[in-house]
């Protein structure tokens, strides 16, 4: 940021070191202020409410976090955007759709407990084998040729791919909303009622299960970037492409492997959402994708446990944001977009910082 | 053996793209094009032409990727690809065919595949034997493909056809008609004052439907030349661009429908619809404007969306009308004169884009212009020759969103409506697109790139379908081949080179 300070002339009278504060103390004083609303003055939810709204959005976290994690995992190595990580988990979301539906066409699907677990794991491996594979398509076709291209050109490339890929499946599998058939033991909106303050609360099987494998992807990606050798293979071409080169690892090779264990992680949340949601459209990675690259930003791109902390720290800001501002619900995406921008504007490093160095990039 | 490899990969490439054409749906509609434009029933030729040349490529390509020089090391490859591409194709035919004659419907889940497009592939032949004839003719037409390689490859081949290429070319570039047109001496004013001409009789000739069309089409030219400002010029990602132009739109609707109490007239709306999208850009460029080039692009897409939610949204909807938009958008008077129809606004919107090629002209040979592009090259240097370059980028946006708001106010009043609707993702991905497929920096490449992107699908009205995916595809095709555009702004020449300087000293 040398010079950025340099370039700050006298005339300019530091405008922006002005606005930026002054800013950050309007949005938190309005914060503190609706929160003391909400909380103590109006007091319209009840804990069983708030209760619900955290377990939906601990939930919902847990899927952005690892679709965050495709997109630190991207940048941290190629430092570029992947806008088309959202549409890669669109397309592991319908490859496990069409698995689900070849078990019930067969049969399989109810036959039994021991089958329906079957036909859950199998098709969380179809979700996740599609993901890799257009992932590491993708790097081929779209990315791969413009290794050395300037900064905004494979970013244009990512946007048109990813037009592409909806496009693609919007044209192959109908615009029509699909509805996923989950197997009876993980039915939707079934689980265990917890009460709470006189009220049942339902925690469902789907979201469960959709917390449990997060969680455990994540650890799993965590081991696999930090104890093995391709995870110490995929640091070093992170910290220095040419310096990896020199010492013997194939660059081209770990970046596509970099970009199928992201789509292995889209996929499965692909999977996840739907088994969890229900519904599924060639439009449905969209917004899951844009926030989970501001739960990435947020944690701090680049940085593997910041995406799932950030992820888990978006999914419960909104679900718990509206309510706790008084908004309406429906400004629940402008509530994650502006999260993104606030988080941009006064802290662009992210919670845990970026683990890359400005001069790298 | 890596002839056989390279024919295979050649093969499942393309045997690959000839699958996906027939899950889009492209088959079955180059069929149907075909045969109404030859005026014949059978729609196969059409399909299997367009699946034919992918396989005809698929052989030529094996035979190039070794660098094949002989007969057999060409058949070798090419007859694998074709093979592979068949083994594909096939596969993949007569399995639907007998998914199909099992009696399952497969547009349950792949909505294109109609029974029809898979008996335009297979011939309408059982599904074995519909898989062999596609394997076969794969097969003939890639060996075709790689043979006819070879023969380019021939020397004599090649300079014949580079003789006669040549030789065709020189005839009409030097011939003395050419010569003497464009050494005269008015040749660059004939031309533009030629088009003028022509679109000023282009209204009163075409019907509403063209008319309408052609505004739309200026319409884009007006937001691509303002957003050719920001990405082409000064080299800042904007991924939110429809939010200026909803401002526009917004704000003279808000002034002049009569459901709100302001009832003022388009006059007055223009500059302040103008200057609400001008302040809405400098505001948001304060903040943002630190970040690099892709954040950049998230936070401005962020911001777009913004707007487009709120504007739909239940808090605005006593001044947005909510998801239902506001009716009865005024158009402009001149000297009592109402320009209410598509045919005068077309006129109206040629005047927008005049002023706005003029601005960019300007520009682009001004101190301004200068200092946007040397930070587009690189921003550091930039900086380090004295660009203050945070001024120079709040002033970018500014002129970018004064031209959306402009375009903004005119679609709205000639479109008498406005709603949330008009301003999605897709507007701001569209003008992108323009920008860059056109070319970066260059006026003729804006307004070829509006007359591509969104003048031409109205030609080929049965493709729109395929319009957004071609965008797509364009999009990363471009940046691989041809990042410049297609008519790529002309370098100018600099002032002074060194040599001179050194001469001068």
């Amino acid at each position: 940021m040398a010079a950025d300070a340099s370039s700050r002339s006298a005339r300019s009278l530091n405008l922006s070191r002005f606005v930026r504060p002054a800013i950050g103390v309007l949005i938190l004083g309005f914060f503190i202020w609706r929160l003391w609303t909400v909380l103590f003055v109006e007091q319209i939810y009840g804990p069983d409410t708030w209760l619900r709204f955290v377990i939906s959005g601990v939930i919902l976290g847990g899927v952005y976090a690892v679709v965050a994690l495709g997109y630190t995992l991207v940048y941290g190595i190629l430092f570029m955007i992947n806008f088309a990580h959202g549409d890669v988990m669109m397309l592991g979301a319908f490859a496990g759709y069409f698995a689900l539906e070849a078990f019930k066409g067969a049969g399989l699907l109810n036959r039994s407990l021991g089958w329906s677990i079957v036909c859950v794991i199998a098709t969380f491996i179809v979700g996740m084998t599609v993901g890799a594979l257009v992932a590491v398509l993708l790097e081929r076709v779209a990315y791969r040729p413009l290794r050395n291209a300037p900064r905004l050109v494979p970013l244009i490339s990512a946007i048109g791919a990813s037009l592409f890929l909806q496009n693609m499946a919007q044209l192959v599998f109908g615009a029509a909303r699909h509805t996923y058939s989950n197997p009876s033991f993980i039915e939707r909106n079934t689980g265990w009622n917890l009460m709470v303050g006189g009220q049942e609360v339902l925690l469902t099987y789907t979201g469960v299960l959709t917390f449990v494998l997060s969680i455990l992807l994540m650890v799993g990606l965590y081991l696999l970037v930090q104890r093995t050798k391709m995870g110490k293979a995929m640091r070093a071409v992170a910290e220095d492409k040419d310096t990896a080169a020199l010492m013997g690892i194939d660059v081209d090779r770990v970046i596509s492997n970099t970009f199928a264990i992201s789509g292995v992680l889209a996929g499965a949340a692909g999977v996840m959402w739907g088994l969890h949601m229900g519904i599924i459209y060639h439009y449905v990675g969209f917004l899951p994708g844009m926030k989970a690259f501001t739960a990435a930003v947020m944690g701090g791109i680049g940085n593997v446990p910041g995406a799932m902390l950030g992820g888990l720290a978006l999914g419960v800001m909104e679900a718990l944001g509206p309510a706790a501002l008084g908004m309406p619900f429906q400004l629940k995406d402008v509530l994650a977009f502006s999260i993104l921008v606030l988080v941009l504007i006064f802290r662009p490093t992210g919670l845990l910082g970026e683990v890359l160095s400005e001069e790298k990039v | 053996m890596s002839k056989v490899r390279s024919g295979a990969q050649s093969g499942l490439l393309t045997g690959f793209i000839d699958i996906f054409f027939v899950l889009v749906g492209l088959t079955l509609l180059v069929g149907s094009l075909v045969a109404e434009w030859l005026d014949i029933s059978a729609q196969w030729p059409g399909a299997w032409l367009l699946l034919a040349t992918v396989a005809f490529w698929s052989g030529s390509r094996a035979a190039r990727s070794i660098e094949a020089q002989t007969w057999k090391d060409v058949s070798l490859a090419s007859l694998t690809a074709g093979l592979v591409h068949g083994l594909c194709l096939g596969l993949f035919a007569g399995g639907m065919a007998a998914v199909m004659a099992a009696g399952a419907n497969v547009r349950q889940w792949l909505v294109q595949i109609y029974p029809e497009t898979i008996a335009l592939v297979t011939f309408d032949l059982a599904p074995v034997v519909g898989a062999l004839v596609i394997v076969g003719l794969s097969t003939v037409v890639a060996l075709a493909g790689g043979w006819l390689y070879l023969l380019s490859q021939r020397q004599e081949w090649r300079k014949t056809w580079r003789s006669w290429r040549t030789s065709a070319v020189d005839r009409v570039v030097s011939s003395r008609a050419v010569e003497q047109a464009t050494s005269f001496k008015y040749f660059d004013q004939t031309k533009y004052v030629l088009v003028a001409l022509l679109l000023l009789i282009a209204p009163l000739v075409l019907d509403r439907y063209w008319n309408f069309i052609l505004g739309t089409v200026g319409i884009y030219i007006i937001l691509g030349l303002g957003l050719n400002i920001v990405v082409g010029m000064a080299g800042l990602l904007n991924l939110g661009y429809a939010a200026f132009f909803a401002i526009g739109a917004y704000t003279v609707a808000i002034l002049t429908a009569p459901q709100f109490t302001v009832n003022t007239s388009f006059w007055v709306a223009l500059p302040v619809g103008i200057v609400l999208a001008v302040l809405t850009g400098v505001l948001l460029s304060l903040p943002v404007l630190r970040m690099r080039g892709d954040y950049l692009a998230i936070v401005t897409l962020g911001f777009g969306e913004i707007i487009r939610i709120l504007s739909k949204s239940d808090i605005l909807t006593d001044f947005t009308g909510g998801p239902r938009g506001i009716r009865a958008v005024a158009g402009p008077v001149i000297f009592g004169l109402k320009l209410n129809s598509v045919e005068h606004f077309v006129y109206f919107i040629l005047l927008g884009i005049i002023a706005g090629i003029f601005v960019t002209r300007r520009l682009q040979r001004s101190r301004l212009g200068r200092a946007l592009m040397a930070m587009r090259e690189d921003e550091t240097v930039a900086q380090a020759v004295g660009i203050y370059t945070l001024k120079y980028k709040v002033l970018a946006f500014a002129i970018g969103a004064a031209f959306a708001g402009l375009g903004g106010v005119i679609f709205a009043s000639r479109n008498r409506f406005t709603g949330p609707e008009d301003f999605t993702l897709l507007v701001s991905i569209n003008v992108l697109s323009l920008v860059i497929i056109g070319g970066m920096n260059s006026i003729p490449g804006v307004v070829v790139g509006a007359l591509v992107l969104k003048g031409l699908p109205e030609l080929l009205r049965q493709l729109d379908d395929y319009r957004m995916l071609a965008f797509g595809a364009l999009l990363v095709i471009m940046m691989i081949l041809r990042p410049e555009g297609l008519l790529p702004a002309q370098r100018g020449q600099p002032v002074s080179t060194v040599e001179e300087m050194e001469a001068e000293s």
